[in-house]
């Protein structure tokens, strides 16, 4: 079954101003429902170039983008349309902050909509809840800290409900704890309906977290497709200024060592060691929807047995936090727990009840490396 | 002309605004103006950029104001053209009154003509050479520098917030608009005090002295030039003498 | 020798704050040891560099350069600040003037050298951030990348004998990112002491021999890398991930029955270490290059790693297949028991030479011929 087209772009050509050379030559690429997709390469300008041709605010010399197949008209009711449905959130947050305090800036988008006043205060809520700032939603913008802000530019578009949401180097700046809690989000807002695409500089995290990439050399499209693909094809990768992920290198060298085929692609660490240490005595994974009602004995309690607890979902994390809960792994649960799982350990994973399909999406995809691993679903 | 002394212009340019200013001919006026003006073509190799082009008509426009003040202003004791009140102002206008605005119209174009040729044909560290060298404060010329640098940052992080903004409907019907745009002020300003905050520092880092040193030096101001600014400013001078009252304007345009 | 040191060190922005910025920590820092400094938003890493160069004086304890502390004059700092640079994270808050020539410029301008060394030493610079052909370009028509070279290259003018640098990789094309590290490399090799901060921990993991990690101002840890990443705990509290190859040989060692030691910090060293047995070691030609190179037959591939080296193979026409991380490469290839040819800059040459030696401790030996 193909994926339907979501956005879409036909030799699109754009020249910024007063240029002679075009920032965008000839790009076709197509970004599909439900994938989950990288836009590498290229530089800054025209990676951002492309994202405002996606979402309408920028119109190509020549070419045709679409929308759900249908090519961009741009009327300004049109346009206003295609905002709504697709946002964009830039690198430096400070270049998106539009409200005098925290809750006006993600009131903004809504606003703007004409949405009736209740509506737009319900989503402000939401969004600012999902990215873990609406405690602080009467601070004013300047006294967060840069990840909060970036958090905070993110609300705001997510306020828009947009069907897509693009990402300008979502983790650039970010330590890594925060950088794992973003793509943590980014994973439960893309299994939730509202698609992401993300461009970075990170191949390893790109590596880990997308399904297809598009990759920009210059001004034109080089590649589409999957990662593999472009990797295996190191003089292509080199042309781009892209160098092959640790992971995808490691794979390759081992696997060319010991005359195997480097398929199937470990992306993951837990996959990676999987690979390398087939047959290991592994351990029990439990998969614990929370309810946000248990407390520190609970957890203790499954440390008593030697289990090892991990979560998963903003919900969980700020229930944990909010509490002054302690975990064996506040970030990065369930590649941890899955590694200690390999290693012989009994695993728990907390986490928010509309993450469980993802949950069990990484559990089922360690089978392609080994053993299928045993699971149970039990509620908090 | 970028490689021409940024002393020597600056003194040339001084030397014609004051000539400018003490002969009343309006020839004079369209004579600097064309020397402005084809200064400019030839250091922008005849192709004016449209916003140095649009500075210039935005100077015109403004002029007009202020010369059509002067006109309705007139207290000397020619001929009157205009003698009216309207409101609680009492506008009389008479020859003099009216050529004086004309003059004044003119000068403050060609002035503003010949000031832009200068800045448009000399790098920033060659004027800010050149103001410290007629003994401007040093504070006024770091000013200078420093605005020019930032500025262009400052416009570049304008207009990121400013596709943003579009990005969530931020130009959606004029209420929206003018909340926008007062969002973006005070968000450039906030990243300018940002900026300038950091800036200090690395400046600090960098051991700042005070001033910007320029490396690769300017042609210096010879001789020539001293010949050739005394010699222009004293020809204009006496052409605008001889020239004064040759181009009557109430009399070309109103028949008086 | 310790190169910088703080002492019981307490700083503070302002006094409304509820935690210094820095609370009572006391590091060292050796001359010619590669260190990091690491920790989450506002640990207070960049407070650490500006107490080093002397912008922040500390509330309490004391900073001290080669054993002596620093002194707070306007003479004795601008001294310190000839020998100490500091390189921002954003290009932008450090590049004030209209051409990358005069940027370059300031520093040494500022230190009254005479216009010929100036000159020398801003064509100097340039070429060692590959930014030659960019020297009468304004500034303000650079892209982030170049931005970021022009302002390394204003530091490396000043010839400092400490270069601090944060986040040097953020925001470049990993391409870039490795011809920085490179550079990095060539100046550490030369006898500059580099100090990085960075949120990249396997870029530390691969680079680092020295690691400082600060949070919430207290510092946790100083001293080699392994110490620190080994306890889990710690390292997330401090709000660090551990690095991949640390990490999954961790897990693997203990899954085989096996010891973790030797830790494999590169991905070379880490394929060594999980090769199967008796995995022969290709032969990697280590040529030193000073201005002129030769070109050579070879089945393998061919690596230039240093920015003479990359010079002098252009100016002889000679291609080669690894431009960037070229050391790296060519002792992957000498772990898969490929022969390969890697030109390098003849004050790298002992460096490069430890490291494809230091692969036999692993299990793959890499033989080094000239």
């Amino acid at each position: 079954m193909t994926e339907q087209s979501l956005l879409e772009t036909r030799n699109i050509v754009y020249y910024y101003e007063g240029n002679k050379s075009p920032s965008l030559n000839d790009v076709s690429l197509v970004i599909k429902k439900g994938v989950k997709t990288a836009i590498l390469g290229g530089n800054g300008a025209g990676k951002s170039t492309l994202f405002y041709h996606l979402n309408g605010v920028v119109k190509p010399a020549s070419g045709v983008v679409l929308y759900r197949e249908t090519p961009l008209s741009y009327k300004k009711k049109a346009k206003r349309e295609l905002c709504s449905h697709v946002a964009v959130v830039l690198q430096n947050p400070d270049d998106q902050i539009f409200g005098q305090t925290v809750k006006d800036d993600a009131e903004y988008g809504p606003k703007n909509l004409g949405l009736p006043p209740e509506e737009v205060k319900e989503r402000a809520k939401r969004a600012l809840e999902q990215v873990g700032l609406w405690e602080k939603r009467d601070q004013v913008p300047l006294q967060l800290s840069y990840g909060q802000r970036k958090r905070l530019s993110l609300a705001g578009a997510i306020a828009m409900k947009p069907d897509v949401l693009i990402m300008d180097e979502p983790t650039a700046g970010l330590d890594p704890q925060m950088a794992l809690e973003l793509m943590e989000l980014a994973e439960q807002l893309h299994h939730n309906g509202m698609d992401i695409v993300m461009s970075t500089h990170d191949v390893d995290l790109a590596y880990m977290w997308a399904d297809e990439i598009h990759v920009l050399r210059k001004s034109e499209k080089i590649y589409s497709g999957p990662q593999e693909g472009f990797y295996a094809d190191r003089d292509l990768s080199y042309s781009a200024g892209l160098l092959a992920p640790a992971m995808f290198q490691i794979n390759t060298t081992l696997a060319a060592m010991r005359g195997e085929s480097p398929a199937p692609y470990p992306r993951t660490e837990p996959q990676l060691v999987a690979k390398m240490a087939p047959g290991s005595k592994r351990g029990k994974m439990e998969v614990i929807v929370s309810k946000g009602d248990f407390d520190q004995s609970y957890i203790d309690s499954l440390s008593a047995e030697g289990k090892i607890v991990g979560i998963y979902g903003t919900e969980t994390r700020k229930y944990i936090s909010a509490n002054n809960l302690m975990v064996d792994f506040f970030f990065g649960g369930i590649e941890s727990c899955l590694s200690q799982l390999l290693n012989g350990k009994d695993t728990v994973v907390v986490c928010d009840p509309d993450c469980v399909e993802i949950v069990e999406g990484k559990i089922k995809d360690m089978s392609a490396f080994g053993e299928p691993i045993d699971y149970t679903v039990t509620d908090s | 002309m970028v490689n021409w002394s940024p002393l020597g212009k600056l003194i040339l340019v001084i030397a014609i605004l004051i000539v400018n200013i003490t002969v009343d001919s309006l020839l004079v006026t369209f004579v600097t103006l064309g020397i402005g003006l084809a200064l400019m073509a030839y250091s922008t190799n005849f192709k004016i950029p449209f916003l140095i082009f649009l500075a210039i008509l935005e100077a015109f426009v403004i002029l007009i104001f202020g010369a059509g003040v002067i006109s309705v202003n007139g207290t000397d004791s020619t001929q009157v053209i205009w003698d009216t009140d309207f409101l609680w102002m009492h506008f009389h206008m008479t020859v003099e009154s009216f050529n004086k605005a004309w003059l004044i119209l003119f000068r403050g174009t060609a002035g503003i003509a010949v000031m832009l040729a200068f800045a448009t044909s000399t790098p920033i560290p060659h004027m800010s050479l050149a103001m410290k060298q007629v003994h401007m404060p040093p504070e006024l010329i770091e000013i200078v520098v420093l605005i020019y640098r930032y500025a262009f940052l400052l416009l570049e992080r304008m207009e990121a917030m400013w596709n943003a903004a579009s990005s969530r409907m931020g130009f959606n019907g004029a209420r929206t608009y003018i909340n926008t745009v007062a969002a973006i002020a005070i968000g450039i300003f906030i990243q300018s005090t940002n900026l300038s905050d950091k800036s200090q520092i690395a400046l600090d880092c960098r051991n700042y002295r005070g001033y910007f040193p320029v490396f690769s030096e300017p042609a210096k101001m010879s001789i020539k030039w001293v010949v050739v600014i005394v010699a222009l400013a004293v020809g204009v001078y006496y052409f605008g003498r001889y020239t004064e009252g040759w181009i009557d304007m109430a009399h070309i345009l109103l028949g008086v | 020798m310790s190169l910088l040191e703080f002492r019981n060190l307490t700083y503070s922005y302002n006094s409304r704050q509820k935690k210094p910025s820095l609370d009572n920590v006391s590091i060292k820092v050796e001359e010619g040891r590669r260190t990091a400094i690491i920790g989450a938003n506002g640990a207070g890493k960049s407070t650490t560099f500006y107490s080093f160069n002397g912008i922040f004086k500390p509330n309490a304890g004391e900073v001290l350069y080669r054993d002596r502390p620093l002194v707070y004059t306007k003479e004795a700092l601008r001294e310190l600040r000839n020998d100490i640079c500091v390189v921002v994270q954003n290009p932008d808050e450090q590049i004030f003037s209209s051409t990358v020539e005069s940027d370059v410029a300031f520093g040494p301008m500022n230190m009254d050298l005479p216009r010929e060394e100036v000159d020398r030493r801003i064509t100097n610079s340039l070429e060692m951030v590959g930014m030659s052909e960019y020297r009468m370009r304004p500034s303000t028509q650079l892209s982030y990348g170049q931005r970021k070279r022009v302002s390394l290259a204003g530091a490396l003018a000043v010839r400092p004998k400490v270069l601090i640098l944060d986040e040097p990789t953020a925001g470049l094309d990993p391409q870039m990112s490795r011809e920085v590290m490179e550079l990095v490399d060539e100046l550490c090799c030369s006898g500059t002491t580099v100090i990085i901060s960075t949120h990249d921990v396997d870029l530390i993991y691969s680079w680092a021999e020295d690691i400082i990690v600060l949070n919430h101002g207290d510092l946790i840890y100083s001293g080699e890398p392994e110490g620190f990443f080994s306890d889990a705990a710690k390292t997330a509290s401090a709000g660090v991930a551990r690095p991949h190859t640390f990490s999954v040989n961790s897990y693997v060692s203990k899954i085989r029955g096996k010891e973790e030691a030797p830790y494999p910090r590169t991905s070379s060293q880490f394929v060594a270490k999980m090769a199967p047995e008796g995995t022969v070691g290709g032969k990697i030609r280590l040529i030193p290059v000073q201005d002129k190179a030769e070109a050579v037959q070879t089945s393998g591939h061919v690596g230039v790693y240093g920015y003479a080296a990359k010079k002098a193979l252009k100016e002889a026409d000679i291609s080669a297949d690894y431009l960037f991380d070229a050391l790296e490469m060519c002792m992957q290839d000498a772990v898969k028991g490929l022969d390969s040819v890697l030109y390098c800059d003849a004050t790298m040459y002992d460096m490069a030479k430890e490291r494809i030696e230091a692969l036999a401790k692993f299990g793959v030996k890499a033989e080094v011929v000239q």
